[in-house]
């Protein structure tokens, strides 16, 4: 078995204006997954592989991360500036073969935290993200037991068994320091660089959004006063509030059937 | 067998230097650096004379990361009101093979640094080094670190781990430290437009500007210092730590102060404050020296005080870069002899003393004292820029004093005696030679 760390190498100066790879690292999210996938491999003996997207400057992650106790290191040789959905497809095919695949939740380098789910979807692999607390099991049968985040508060406790996509928060976990013996042996870790063919993604051309145009009727009234007023007035009710009281699965039909009617989606 | 052959503490100018020669000399080099990358600790803003790398890098000057070659170079004496500059321009510095630059040390450095990787030498940064380890012999024959699994064995030790030098002393090499014996370095980083810098020193493309200041710290001995970058100024003090603290005054105040001085106000005017830091420097010279040799254990750089300041002289880097190499060169010549005991390791301080290493401290060995002495620092400034007022100052209907009459005058406003006078004049003379 195979534990994949993803890693992206980032400007970790906390600083926008500076673009220099004495600054360049990786963030804290991901940290914590390198953390987490080397104490899963601790327990299950299983190889940890680090992979990272960039340019031969950002296998400096991949050293720092084999110096922390990462077996194997690959860097997928393509330009960072693609999407988020290229870069996942280039780095789910590197990664396919591994039973579970640790990222960060979103890298701090404005990071929109879409890279795990994309890699999810390629390998058809269950996923876990944005985790807060992560238990992991002694034995190697029994399931990794994780917080995931919510909104307003609220957590989802999930149990996650087989081939997965675990995206974690950097303050869950504390990466190791590496041993001088370990940094030493790293700088002479050979990389494997796998070069990706130009994978096609299929994404629509993007505009602001915006609701759909629908037909409003002309306002109809005597004086041009009345007029003005049917359209800018708020003092009475009109338009779409509602309130009901339904379950879960029959509040989403109702909200999917009245964005259809209101023209948000067709 | 050892974990590598020879282990350099401290990726500054002399742990680099001594890195890029002991590797250039074929050796196992381990070169060990505190911060993330090697200079990121560094704040020093002052002028670097990198002659001495013609020797490991003969084309240096074409690579390093340089701000500006230094074509101005200015002793500027202060009291309250007054300025005396004595200014010497050459343009001919600002072009090869150069003289002296400014930089920025976190370039600089890691910039040499990676000459050492380049070298051979393998670099290991974010790693402290917390001790040494000795043989059954009590030799030295390692270091610890703060790194899991973090102890390493060599054949010799190079410590250039900067002033207050932890591995030198654990050794034994300092005698007791004295306080008296350092300054601390105050620098503000101030940005200015590089077209406000060019017209403000009369500076153009890469030209610089270096001026050191006797003067306006305040009372408190030391000195002041500015030196141009491209589109910053190094404004700063250097202060002595006794002095420093008996007045009670914070260095940033004391900084406030010479920025409002009437002759450097002009200079830095709608500058704006982008960095400010601190930092020891070993500043009495040879007095202060450690012993700088040891069983498998060389000192060099500021961590053994090789720190020239000699009021018209301040240097430190080139010395660093300097011991580096010879105790670089030194160590991988110990080795290959097969004796690398303080014995088979004294080519190093041979090395020194006969190059300007130690010939330098040693024929300026009572500047140091003299520019901080209390009558240097509080009574010349005063006195000699009086005698400048006075001698250009004109007072007419009344004819112009005597040259002889003003100086007899102001050294006497002045409270200097005439014994002290010439005592100080013969010390200068004849540590200046």
């Amino acid at each position: 078995m195979t534990i994949a760390v993803c890693l992206k190498w980032i400007n970790a100066s906390g600083q926008t204006d500076i673009d220099d790879d004495r600054f360049m690292g990786f963030s804290y999210a991901d940290q914590a997954a390198l953390e987490y996938a080397l104490r899963v491999a601790e327990n299950t003996n299983d190889e940890v592989i680090v992979v990272t997207a960039g340019p031969v400057g950002a296998e400096a992650v991949l050293r720092d991360a084999i110096a922390r106790g990462a077996q194997r290191a690959v860097r997928i040789d393509i330009d960072r500036s693609h999407d988020s959905a290229v870069i996942a497809q280039a780095i789910a095919q590197a990664v396919s073969h591994c039973s579970l695949i640790w990222c960060g939740d979103y890298s701090s380098d404005r990071g929109s935290g879409s890279v795990p789910a994309f890699i999810a979807a390629q390998l058809s692999f269950a996923q876990a993200l944005g985790l807060v607390d992560i238990v992991l099991p002694t034995g190697a049968q029994s399931p990794i037991t994780a917080l995931r985040r919510l909104d307003g508060g609220r957590r989802e406790q999930l149990e996650i068994r087989g081939q997965a996509v675990i995206s974690v928060e950097g303050s869950t976990a504390r990466l190791r320091r590496a041993s001088l013996k370990g940094s030493m042996a790293a700088n002479k870790q050979v990389i494997e660089i796998v070069t990706v063919n130009q994978v096609a993604v299929e994404t629509p051309p993007t505009r602001a959004y915006r609701p759909r145009a629908r037909a409003v009727a002309a306002p109809v009234g005597n004086s041009a006063l009345d007029r003005v007023r049917q359209i800018t007035d708020t003092s009475t009710a009109k338009g779409h509030g509602e309130t009901v009281h339904l379950e879960p699965r029959e509040a989403a039909e109702l909200i999917v059937s009245k964005l259809r009617e209101w023209g948000y989606q067709s | 067998m050892t974990d590598t052959d020879i282990i350099v503490v401290g990726a500054g100018p002399a742990g680099s230097c001594a890195a890029i020669a002991a590797a250039k000399a074929g050796k196992r080099v381990v070169l060990i650096e505190r911060g993330p990358f090697p200079g990121s600790k560094n704040m020093y803003g002052g002028v670097i004379y990198p002659r001495i790398l013609d020797e490991l890098i003969p084309d240096w000057f074409e690579h390093a990361p340089i701000q500006r070659w230094i074509v101005r170079r200015s002793t500027m004496l202060l009291s309250d009101t007054g300025a005396l500059n004595i200014d010497y321009r050459s343009n001919a510095w600002g072009q090869a093979p150069y003289n002296g630059a400014t930089a920025y040390r976190p370039d600089f450095d890691n910039w040499l640094a990676q000459q050492a990787v380049a070298a051979g030498a393998e670099l290991i940064c974010s790693t402290t080094v917390t001790g040494l380890l000795r043989d059954a012999q009590g030799r030295i024959n390692g270091i610890t670190t703060d790194r899991p699994d973090g102890d390493l064995t060599a054949s010799v030790v190079i410590a250039c781990d900067g002033v207050n030098s932890f591995i030198a002393k654990e050794a034994g090499l300092y005698k007791a430290v004295d306080a008296s014996n350092y300054t601390l370095g105050v620098k503000e980083t101030l940005s200015l437009p590089k077209s406000v810098i060019d017209e403000r020193f009369g500076v153009r493309d890469n030209q610089g500007v270096d001026i050191e200041i006797l003067g306006g710290t305040s009372g408190v001995n030391g000195g002041g210092f500015i030196y141009t970058n491209l589109d910053t100024i190094a404004v700063g003090v250097v202060l002595k730590l006794p002095k420093l603290s008996a007045q009670k005054k914070r260095p940033e105040e004391i900084i406030a102060e010479l920025k409002r001085h009437p002759a450097i106000a002009p200079l830095i005017e709608g500058a704006e404050v982008i960095e400010y830091s601190a930092h020891l420097i070993p500043e009495a010279g040879l007095d202060m020296m450690p012993k700088m040799v040891a069983d498998g254990l060389l000192v060099a750089g500021d961590a053994a005080a090789l720190c020239l300041a000699a009021g018209i002289w301040l240097e430190g880097v080139n010395f660093a870069m300097a011991s580096g190499m010879y105790a670089g060169q030194s160590a991988a010549q110990a080795m290959t002899a097969g004796n690398t005991t303080a014995a088979g390791l004294q080519t190093y301080t041979k090395k020194l003393n006969e190059t300007f290493v130690l010939k330098d401290h040693k024929k300026l060995r009572k500047i140091p004292h003299l520019v901080l002495s209390d009558r240097v620092q509080h009574k010349y400034p005063g006195f000699v820029t009086g005698i400048v007022e006075r001698m250009f100052r004109v007072e007419n209907p009344h004819p112009k004093p005597g040259v002889r009459r003003i100086l007899r005058e102001e050294r006497k406003k002045a409270g200097i005696s005439l014994m002290d006078l010439v005592r100080d004049a013969l010390t200068g003379l004849k540590g200046f030679g």
